[in-house]
């Protein structure tokens, strides 16, 4: 129930309660404003005297038949009473012999002499109209002549209606105050219902500095209240499953770290034995055998390491990390190091690195050295019979390319050296995870491989 | 003699390296584990660190060793081939080599380390060159002359002496002696070398002493 209170169905329910409300007390206050207005006799038509066609004419008949002594003072007087409790009225006494004796307040041209024609006429054409007309026989016989009383019609609207006349505007901007203030209610309510769900949108788009959304402040407990909890909720799972992704990775690392380590450590004695024995005078096929012990001790190194960055790869638990860099700068610091092992390998290297229009490319520098890495040990193991190497750069319209070639015996021809499928494959999975592409053209003349990056 | 602290666990590893580096000219305390390390500290001229060893760590000693002695060169001599590894280690050390390496390899980072902390008191020849390191002095074997350079040409020369037999590209050398981001097609570096070769070379037009190595850089090798 308390929470019923706080939404906000239940406070737009009371405001639309309030406004109907508003409504009735207005009625009421009106009705209060009437009967205010004639109790304090600020006007003159009564509540109580309301005034009714009937009433009126049966009251006029019932007098102008009570008189008596019929004078013209005595239809004056008469008249005067009258004139007293309406002001409005107007009367005249057209006497026995036809002719008009005495009015009162008479707007009309009446003539002095009335024929019984005329007066049928005059009755015709008051007859329903306004003024209300009502013609009454003066005393008990016809001979004293006719009274006649007209009153304006508006006289008998109820009271109601004259309070319209003058009230009139004050009614109508009360009520256009109500319904703008209906409105406005409406409006600030709906506004800052409004406000606050952009604000809620705005809060959903900001990130933190691991890319989540952050918590966002609880104001009120309402339904937006409750949508900001429930978004709250998601971002606190979101980070428990983040912070869950990150321990299972640090584990996985570890994991294959150790492992890593662990076989190292073994081979590392292998080769200080193999060293040691070698140190001995030894037999041309012992010396062979030691080398190509040591040969074995090289590659199965260089296997482990591609395997432990293959795994992580896959598991797309290989830490990425991009940063604008100068790509030739960096591929010239790879060639320094390398060149030494070519050189004594008895390579010819030739090396044309010319600025590309963009040398700053968006790259991981650890992704990139693992690729070239990879490519010039292939090109060291697989290529030693072609003695070459160029490392170069290729500008087209279409891409800027680094590429290096040998003249080896190709791909299909490669060395029974083997080892090179799983490099080749992190060659590719890195070159397209820093959105780069490459090819590798190979044929009996050597290995063309391109490194392009799409203008 | 270059005395060397080296920390390692495994018996085998330990005992082939030492000995291998004692035949090599140099005086090496080998540590099973990192407890005693401290007590060399003052006496070693260097330290070459296993990662994986009883107890502290390799990279909490060497932070150690290295905050205690400042110039102290470090080698990291890990089986821990990953990146994050490499990178924690190079923090605080000034190289990392992976198991398993070879000796040969080992010994000229060793010596590499040795020549940029000026710990050899080594008089290097090159060809007719006496290279005196300590008070970087030149002279001419042959004719026994003292060669002057002046300030850029100097330390031109000491930073291919302190890289020896690395080739060092454009951006490197200019940045190493200038200290200033290398800007391409500047054309400073390459008319120091010129004045350079001139001073040292027998013929500066067939230079032998400054290698140039087409499309990377330069070196000077031993």
């Amino acid at each position: 129930m308390k929470r019923f209170f706080q939404s906000l169905l239940a406070k737009y329910m009371f405001l639309i309660l309030l406004a109907l409300f508003i409504v009735q007390i207005s009625y009421l206050i009106i009705a209060l404003f009437v009967f205010g207005i004639s109790k304090n006799g600020e006007d003159p038509i009564q509540m109580q005297d309301m005034l009714v066609e009937s009433e009126i004419e049966g009251k006029w008949h019932q007098e102008a038949n009570a008189l008596q002594n019929v004078t013209s003072e005595s239809i004056q007087q008469h008249f005067d009473n009258w004139k007293q409790q309406h002001p409005k009225a107007s009367m005249f006494w057209v006497d026995g012999q036809g002719t008009l004796a005495n009015q009162e307040d008479v707007m009309e041209q009446l003539p002095a002499k009335w024929s019984s024609a005329y007066t049928a006429k005059f009755i015709k054409e008051h007859y329903g109209g306004d003024p209300f007309t009502v013609i009454a026989f003066v005393g008990q016989e016809e001979s004293n002549g006719f009274v006649v009383l007209e009153m304006p019609r508006s006289e008998f609207d109820p009271p109601l209606a004259h309070i319209y006349d003058r009230y009139g505007i004050i009614f109508v901007f009360g009520i256009v105050f109500i319904i703008f203030l209906f409105i406005l209610v409406s409006f600030l309510f709906f506004r800052s219902i409004r406000k606050r769900l952009l604000h809620l949108q705005e809060a959903m788009e900001i990130r933190d500095v691991d890319g989540l959304p952050i918590e966002i402040a609880l104001k009120k407990k309402d339904e937006i209240g409750q949508l900001e909890k429930t978004f709250n909720q998601m971002v606190c799972e979101l980070r428990e499953s983040k912070q869950r992704e990150q321990q299972e990775e640090q584990l996985r690392r570890e994991l294959i770290a150790n492992l890593s380590h662990d076989l190292r450590t073994p081979l590392t004695k292998v080769r200080a034995q193999t060293y040691s024995i070698a140190k001995e005078s030894l037999s041309e096929d012992g010396q062979k055998a030691i080398k190509s012990l040591e040969a074995s001790v090289v590659n199965i190194d260089r296997l482990m390491e591609n395997l432990m960055s293959y795994t992580l790869l896959m598991a797309s638990k290989y830490k990425f990390e991009s940063q604008e860099m100068d790509v030739l700068r960096y591929i010239r610091e790879s060639l320094a190091l390398w060149y030494p092992v070519f050189e004594k390998e008895g390579f010819e290297v030739e090396v044309h690195l010319v600025p590309f229009e963009q040398n700053k490319w968006e790259i991981d520098p650890i992704w990139l050295g693992s690729i070239v890495d990879n490519l010039l040990q292939n090109v060291l193991r697989h290529a030693k019979k072609g003695g070459y190497i160029c490392v170069k750069t290729e500008s087209t319209n279409l891409y800027d390319a680094i590429v290096i070639l040998d003249r080896g015996n190709g791909m299909k021809n490669a060395s029974n050296e083997a080892g090179a499928g799983i490099g080749l494959s992190i060659v590719d999975m890195m070159v397209k995870g820093m959105k780069l592409d490459w090819d590798i053209e190979s044929g009996e003349k050597g290995t063309t491989i391109k490194i392009k990056k799409y203008k | 003699m270059v005395h060397i602290l080296y920390i390692e666990d495994e018996i085998d590893i330990g005992s082939w390296v030492r000995k291998d580096l004692t035949e090599r000219g140099y005086e090496v305390t080998w540590l099973k584990s990192g407890e005693d390390a401290e007590k060399y500290i003052s006496q070693v001229d260097m330290a070459i660190l296993d990662v994986m060893i009883p107890g502290l760590d390799g990279f909490s000693i060497g932070r150690r060793m290295k905050k205690e002695k400042g110039d102290l060169p470090i080698l990291m001599l890990s089986a821990r081939t990953a990146v994050e590894d490499k990178i924690e280690g190079l923090n605080f050390a000034d190289d990392y080599l992976t198991k398993p390496f070879h000796p040969d390899e080992l010994a000229a980072r060793v010596e590499v380390l040795l020549r940029r902390y000026q710990k050899n008191d080594d008089v290097l020849k090159l060809q007719h060159l006496m290279v005196y390191t300590k008070d970087m002095r030149i002279a001419d074997q042959e004719t026994d002359e003292e060669i002057q350079l002046t300030g850029k040409q100097y330390q031109l020369l000491q930073f291919f002496v302190r890289h020896l037999n690395q080739i060092l590209t454009k951006e490197q050398l200019y940045e190493g002696v200038w200290g200033e981001r290398y800007i391409e097609g500047d054309k400073t570096l390459m008319v120091h070398i010129r004045y350079l070769r001139e001073r040292i070379e027998r013929n500066p037009a067939k230079p032998t002493i400054i290698e140039t190595i087409r499309g990377i850089g330069y070196r000077v090798k031993i």
